[in-house]
This record gives C-alpha cells, structure tokens and sequence, in this order.
C-alpha cells in the first residue's frame, strides 16, 4: 500500500484514581506505546531523594553508611522535580546544597535523653524548604490514633546520639531505584472472549457448572434461571488456558475463543507518594514526547532514509 | 625537616570503659584494669557517604 501512514489517535481512559493509586484504559495504540510509557514510569520520571549525607555524629548501633543507605530510600515529595536542574548540570552552583535550582539540604539532630527507646523517623529530618518533604503517609493509611510518626531510620537508647546533614538531589530510577516513583506500573492486555452459544448449549447444567467453575478466577458465571453460560468479568482472565484446557477434555474444543486485542491495555500505577499517580502518567508522557523529538530533530535523522523518513511522517502527523 | 611530634590518641577500654591515652611504643593496656583490649574513638570530623 502506497503512502500508508501509522498515524494513530491512542485513547485514555481512567477508571479508578487516588492519590498514590490510578487505572487506566489505553486504547488505539501498539504495545510498544504501553510498554514505552510503562518503562519510563518506572525508569525515567525524575523524583527528589537524599544523595548525599554528611554525618557529624553517630553513636546509634546502626554504622554510617547504613543510615545514609536508609536516608537515600525515604520518598521526598517531588512536584518540583520535573522543573529542577540535575545537579550534574547545574551552572548555578557547586553541587554542594543551598542550590535552590538543583538540591535541597536537611538536617536531622535526635538525641536520646529518657530511658526508652527512641525513635528517628523521617518527620525528624528539618528542611528549610516546604515544598519538599518526607511523604507523609498518616493519611493514606487512615488511622490517626496509632500516632503515625513516618519512616523510622533508626532507634536510639538512653545517651545515643545522631546529627547530620542530607542533600536531596533530583535523579532518575535509572541512576538509582530510590528515585523510582513507582510502587509498582503493570499493564495487561484487554482479553476479548467470545463463547460459542451453539456448542454451549450442548452442554448440561452440571457440565456447565463444572466447565464455569475451572477458571481459577471468575470470568464466567451461570446465570441460576435461564441456565445461559456469560462473562462475568472478562478481565478477571489471566490467560491461563484453564477453560480452554477444560472444554477440550470435555470433549468441547471450540467452546471459547479467547484472544488478546494487540491494541488494548489496562494500566495499573502505584506510586510511592513522591507524586500522584495521574501526574506521575502525565510526567511520564511528556518525558516520552521529548524522547521522539530527539530522534525527529536529530542531525543523524536523514530524512531520506526510508526507516527514519516513515518515522518523521509518522510524527509529523502524515 | 622533621615529623611533627607524635600525638597521644586515647582509647576506650574493653573491659571497664576506661579512657586510655597512648603514644607510640606503649604496651596496649588499660591502666586501670590490665586489660588489652583497647577501643580507638570515632572520629570528630565529619564524614561524608553518598547515599546509594
């Protein structure tokens, strides 16, 4: 086919969002589209989190470069991030804190004076700046009474001490999986189930029953008056072969035909709590966008090279 | 040009938790106690970990 174009218009559709929780229909797209967005996500989305730590003192029993291992693990809520300087490339600066374009500088001083334990959580870490702070979980977690003091980094007994002084820096998962904002990016593909009436009807109830009752999971369910065989929740389906396996046993091949449509996905994101999740799927698309643009205007993307020149139509909307 | 004067460290006994001062040569015993097991300090500077 001549001058065909690949152009496609994907679709989205969110089902269900919360702060650190979203579930998405991606439609009228190929999985390397949902697997590009899914990987980015995970990888490439830039987060704030403690880089560096300068410890002054430290009599806990948990050695120095555990604690700073632990500090660099604490999920630092991260709007700015997206419009902050790596500190790589930061000009502005040294690289050594007080920067307000690349890192964000805290400090912690807990000293254990009574006779119980106490403990260092995240909430001790002091930062002049408030737009970048430990990820407070008090409110996800739903009880307030159990006194939610964040993420303990350490406990401390009678005379035990510890200060030091943390730069928080922007970075990738890539760099580092304590910048991932992802909990965790899934996506499967939408299962299209079609069940052959005509052989169904050959069954009995009890054949039914037992064939409804192979999926390990509910996909199917036996309507109690008309005896009719329907799809309860078709994405229940984890593409086990279960029903498939059990009509051929019965004698049945041909029953069900369950097929994945290639260009239907249904994304699930968790976040750590450094950004929303809808955020964490816009900042993930923007970061997508400026990964093709690079390719588009790259000086080695000759346009007359059939693999490239199909590329730019593609991008360029023709 | 010569080194500068070796500096007394001291160290923590193991035994009563006695602080000890040696210099250079001393046998490494605690003065209170007799005990050879001596602990050296933590440093007072500020040491520096990339958090990774």
């Amino acid at each position: 086919m001549e001058g065909k174009s690949y152009q496609r218009f994907p679709k989205v559709k969110i089902r269900e969002m919360k702060d650190d929780y979203l579930k998405f229909e991606l439609r009228d797209t190929d999985a390397s589209m949902a697997n590009a967005l899914r990987r980015i996500m995970i990888a490439e989305v830039p987060t704030i989190a403690i880089d560096l730590v300068e410890i002054e003192v430290n009599s806990s029993v948990l050695n120095d470069e555990f604690i700073a291992h632990r500090l660099g693990l604490i999920p630092l809520t991260s709007d700015r991030a997206m419009s902050m300087r790596f500190s790589r490339d930061c000009d502005a600066c040294d690289g050594d804190g007080q920067c307000e374009f690349c890192s964000v500088e805290f400090t912690l001083r807990c000293r254990c004076i009574e006779d119980r334990t106490l403990d260092v959580t995240s909430k001790d870490l002091v930062t002049p700046d408030h737009t970048v702070v430990p990820v407070d979980f008090s409110d996800s977690a739903g009880n307030e009474s159990n006194e939610n003091r964040g993420v303990i980094i350490v406990k401390l007994r009678r005379g035990q001490e510890l200060r030091l002084r943390a730069i928080a820096r922007k970075g990738i998962g890539k760099d580092h999986a304590k910048w991932s904002p992802a909990a965790t990016v899934s996506f499967m593909y939408e299962p299209d189930i079609r069940i052959n009436e005509e052989l169904m009807e050959t069954l009995t109830l009890e054949e039914k029953r037992s064939w409804v009752e192979s999926s390990p999971t509910r996909v199917f369910e036996l309507d109690p008056e008309t005896h009719q065989v329907c799809v309860y929740d078709a994405e229940a389906y984890t593409y086990d072969d279960e029903v498939i396996k059990k009509a051929e046993a019965m004698g049945k091949p041909g029953l069900v035909d369950i097929t994945a449509k290639e260009d239907s996905f249904i994304f699930t994101v968790e976040t750590t709590g450094a950004v929303k999740a809808s955020q964490l799927v816009i900042h993930a698309i923007e970061i997508l966008k400026q990964k093709l643009d690079a390719v588009r205007l790259s000086d080695d993307t000759v346009e007359a090279d059939d693999q490239f020149g199909e590329l730019g139509a593609h991008l360029r909307g023709g | 040009m010569d080194p500068p004067p070796p500096e007394p460290v001291s160290y923590i006994c193991g035994d009563c938790g006695m602080e000890n001062t040696l210099k250079p040569g001393d046998v490494i015993q605690c003065r209170e106690c007799g005990y050879r097991i001596l602990y050296k300090k933590r440093t007072r500077r500020i040491v520096q970990y990339e958090a990774r």
